[in-house]
């Protein structure tokens, strides 16, 4: 494959943006069929992707419409497993009226026409936020484009375009008896005005948007086709793999390479500021060649995180006040009045993502250009930091969103730490090198959800109603290395959004409770590289509220649903789905031997109710039965993604609840692979079932939303079987035996 | 290295390679095919199991020299020119990959449970695929999709004329 071939075509490509959303439409059409043969490491072209021999025509710069009346959807979002690629299609698709047998779709190039609305100047795959982030524009897009091609149509039949009419991919007038396909118009089209505010379909009219569609991936993720980070090949590709010292942000002090260099396929070995890298022909000689390594790091500055210390200092700051996140009434003086005040103290762990694709990135860099191939949540600052480092324009860089293998937020650092180590591998070599992650180095490289302290506290008067609910937690601020200023320089341009709101602190306790107060302790370790994962701080915060909730019904002698139910009045949508899982769940009849648990949070606009059913045996064998959710996700854009999106959310709960802990001593990570990082396995899962009841509202993120009410529904399920009180995570520290 | 003669998805293949090198790494950097993924390098997470002579293994800790003289199948190598495996099939209807890394693991898997068992208890699935990890937690539906398989694979006929088993149209 010819680099330089790839290259020029991209260029060529965006050079029909104009910026705004449609402005280029009037820019006519390009011929854009690769003269190359098919690339398996472009996701433009990779197999099943299309390649198609016919013209296509760019409408618009995120959608080529081709002769043949095949269309192809490109999408700013990045695809980590839940639909993306499906799910943002089918909205384009919806207004279109496009027929969506014959849509296909592919990760956009990085550029400002493909960034997400919700966060403004960014592609960036976090916060739930690629479908209801992009639905609105998606729609006008889909919108703007039939129009035009109505427009085009009435030109040629030299009609009114109201006496035309639109379905799957084709402009109908019934009057005359006639029709021409999207493709036939396409070109025309291109030529017509842009509409500015094109009507919109009514809901009720949707034939897409609300079915249940095949991901547009499904058989390349059979049949072993789809192309990863991981699988890219490119001609004269080398292959690196980084000996990281053992603490965080250590350096190289000396290295004796001799050995490694003695292996057969090793070629070079050099330090980079994270490391030092064994560049060889193949992974497995690389590997061979970084065991064979010395190298002696000095660690004067390093970090010395350990995670006892970091508890007990957290422990410590959860008696001293944090800076207000939510403030309502007056909660000292309903604490004074009251008959009872309670409180309970929580910890959580550090806990690693650990997607099933390790890390990786290929970089060709050739001195004046660049080409990156890696599976990325946050495309945008990647590739400015690849600019920053290889001393290019970020226009330079022909950045290849690749299909990931997961990431649940390790792939969206806003430092691009594993982007950064590969460019200065590239850097140093200029020749084209892809960078793998081991799984050992993956486990052990950092950027884990930080560790978390909680305290919540309940006044209560008389009848346990609760007059004054506070909630104080202790923890790291994954933004907190972005402040260093040199990460500062480097994103000086760019329009972050707030650093508080990515945080996540949870402000949304939902209960009707008249004097609330909420705040936290951000702590910075700079040596402790910390970042969001899947339901950031909703998964401490929410724990340590919904099982507290339970603790306090107990002692009225309250039933926690009913419990919950009496402080919802003003949250139709979250009773809602806390009356189905209820419903669902057959609440308070439990199959014999098994005890329920029940929670449930709004956030990211959608709103869930879990209840998990377990038994506990007397020698502490927790076994996990059933978990049932109910979820009101505003509009559920393909139905069967939701419901995928919920079991993928209470799987992932479930691992990080039983087993989820790294263990920092003396700055060294004690963890390294699945063996003493247990997740959930196949025999582990319990039967999970899942309501969905949209209440038609936009659509809301359902990434995350699975995730943070399993686990104290699940401690409560517990609470309810034993009478144990889970103040901390994960449950194998606490002597239960997982079966 | 050693020159090591195998079979590759039906194929007689001879490779000169260094025979310490785990099978997975023959695969992907030698022999560029990647649907077979590397996931932790210690047979702890089945991403990279493939088939020796019709039974799992895990691929990434399995050292090409054990594979001399025996038969591999891989992810590309199971399904027909026409038509999607039988238990592809059923990954397929039922959308069961999501960011679907481990998915080619979890197929070889499910192939090979299937080929000894051909209608398998939930019970049999779980042991047969304990040693498939899923981060995206597609199991509840690898669980249906192998019950689905089963059935699909037994309306296959045997077609005397080729003397193999042919997949049928399911309705």
């Amino acid at each position: 494959m010819d680099t330089m071939l790839k290259r020029r075509q991209f260029l060529r490509v965006t050079a029909l943006a104009g910026g705004g959303l449609l402005v280029a439409c009037g820019g006519g059409s390009s011929s854009s069929p690769s003269p190359t043969p098919p690339d398996s490491s472009n996701p433009d072209s990779a197999p099943g992707n299309g390649g198609d021999p016919a013209e296509t025509f760019a409408v618009g710069e995120f959608l080529r419409i081709s002769s043949d009346n095949s269309i192809r959807v490109l999408v700013g979002a990045s695809e980590i497993g839940q639909g993306a690629l499906t799910a943002i299609p089918m909205i384009v698709a919806e207004e279109l009226d496009a027929d969506w047998s014959r849509v296909t779709s592919a990760h956009s190039p990085v550029a400002a026409q493909f960034d997400n609305p919700y966060f403004g100047a960014l592609q960036f795959t976090v916060a739930s936020a690629a479908t209801r982030g992009y639905f609105a524009a998606q729609r006008r897009a889909g919108a703007a484009v039939r129009h035009m091609l109505i427009a085009a149509a009435a030109e040629r039949w030299n009609v009114e375009p109201s006496t035309l009419r639109t379905e799957k991919s084709f402009v109908i007038d019934d009057a005359n008896q006639r029709s021409a396909s999207y493709g036939d118009l396409a070109e025309a089209a291109a030529a017509q005005n842009v509409p500015i505010n094109p009507p919109l379909k009514d809901p009720a009219n949707y034939t897409i948007i609300g079915s249940t569609r095949q991901r547009l991936d499904a058989v390349r993720k059979t049949n072993g086709s789809e192309i990863y980070g991981m699988d890219v090949d490119i001609p004269g590709m080398l292959t690196a793999v980084i000996a990281r010292p053992p603490r965080f942000f250590g350096q190289p002090q000396s290295v004796n390479s001799n050995a490694a260099l003695a292996i057969p396929g090793v070629l070079e070995v050099f330090t980079i500021p994270s490391g030092v890298a064994v560049i060889a022909n193949d992974f497995w000689s690389a590997e061979q060649g970084r065991k064979a390594l010395e190298v002696s790091w000095n660690e004067a500055l390093a970090g010395r995180t350990d995670s006892a210390q970091t508890r007990s200092n957290y422990q410590a700051s959860l008696n001293l006040p944090g800076v207000p996140v939510r403030s309502d009434g007056a909660v000292l003086l309903a604490q004074a009045a009251a008959s009872d005040v309670l409180s309970a103290d929580y910890f959580f762990p550090f806990m690693a993502h650990a997607a099933m694709e390790p890390l990786n990135v290929t970089v060709d860099y050739t001195g004046s250009a660049a080409e990156i191939w890696t599976g990325s949540q946050s495309q945008t600052i990647d590739r400015l930091f690849a600019a920053s480092i290889l001393g290019l324009l970020p226009e330079q860089i022909n950045f290849h969103t690749m299909t990931s293998g997961g990431g649940f937020g390790r792939r969206g650092n806003p430092l691009s730490d594993y982007v950064r180590d590969a460019c200065h591998v590239a850097k140093t070599l200029q020749q084209p090198v892809k960078v793998i992650w081991t799984r050992e180095d993956d486990m052990k490289g950092g950027y884990y959800r930080p560790a978390a302290s909680v305290r919540v506290s309940a006044a209560l008067d008389n009848n346990g109603t609760i007059t004054a609910w506070t909630h104080r937690a202790v923890t790291q601020d994954v933004t907190s290395s972005l402040y260093f200023e040199e990460q500062l320089d480097t994103l000086a341009e760019m329009e972050l959004p707030p650093l508080g709101e990515l945080n996540d602190l949870e402000t949304g306790m939902p209960y009707a409770i008249d004097n609330v107060h909420m705040d936290a302790h951000l702590t910075l370790i700079p040596q402790m590289p910390s970042l969001w994962m899947r339901s950031v701080n909703k998964f401490s915060d929410v724990f340590a509220q919904e099982t507290f909730i339970d603790e306090i019904a107990h002692r009225y002698s309250r039933d926690p649903y009913h419990y919950r139910r009496e402080m919802l009045g003003n949250n139709p949508r979250l009773l809602a789905v806390l009356d189905g899982v209820a419903q669902a769940a057959n609440w308070g009849n439990p199959p014999a031997g098994r005890s329920q648990g029940i929670a449930l949070i709004a956030h990211w606009q959608s709103y869930i109710a879990q209840v998990v059913e377990v038994s506990v045996t007397g020698d502490r064998e927790l076994k996990v039965h059933r978990v049932v959710s109910a979820i009101d996700c505003g509009t559920a854009v393909n139905p069967d993604l939701v419901v995928a999106q919920v079991e993928s959310g209470v799987i992932f709960a479930l691992s990080s609840v039983l087993f989820g802990e790294i263990e920092l001593r003396d700055g060294v990570v004690q963890q390294s692979n699945f063996d003493d990082y247990p997740v959930l396995r196949m025999h582990q899962t319990p039967q999970i079932d899942t309501v969905l009841m949209p209440s038609g509202d936009n659509p809301g993120g359902v990434g995350e939303i699975g995730v943070p009410a399993v686990g104290p529904a699940l401690a409560n399920a517990i609470f309810a079987a034993t009478g144990e009180q889970i103040r901390e995570l994960p449950l194998k520290n606490l002597n239960f035996v997982i079966a | 290295m050693a020159k090591l003669g195998f079979t590759l998805n039906g194929q007689p293949l001879e490779v000169d390679v260094d025979p310490s090198m785990p099978l997975l790494w023959l695969i992907r950097d030698e022999l560029a095919m990647t649907g077979t993924k590397f996931g932790c390098g210690l047979g702890l997470c089945g991403a990279c199991t493939v088939h020796l002579n019709g039974s799992p293994i895990r691929s990434c800790s399995f050292p090409v020299q054990a594979a001399a003289g025996q038969a591999i199948t891989t992810i590309e190598g199971i399904a027909s020119d026409s038509a999607l495996h039988p238990v592809q099939q059923a990954w397929k209807e039922l959308n069961v990959a999501q960011c679907g890394y481990c998915q080619s693991g979890q197929i070889m898997s499910a192939v090979a449970l299937l080929a000894s068992q051909p209608n398998p208890s939930d019970a049999e699935i779980d042991a047969a695929m304990a040693g498939n990890i899923c981060r995206c937690g597609t199991y509840p539906r690898i669980r249906r999709a192998i019950h689905r398989a089963a059935s699909l694979a037994a309306v296959q006929v045997f077609d005397p004329g080729t003397g193999t088993a042919v997949q049928q149209e399911v309705v």
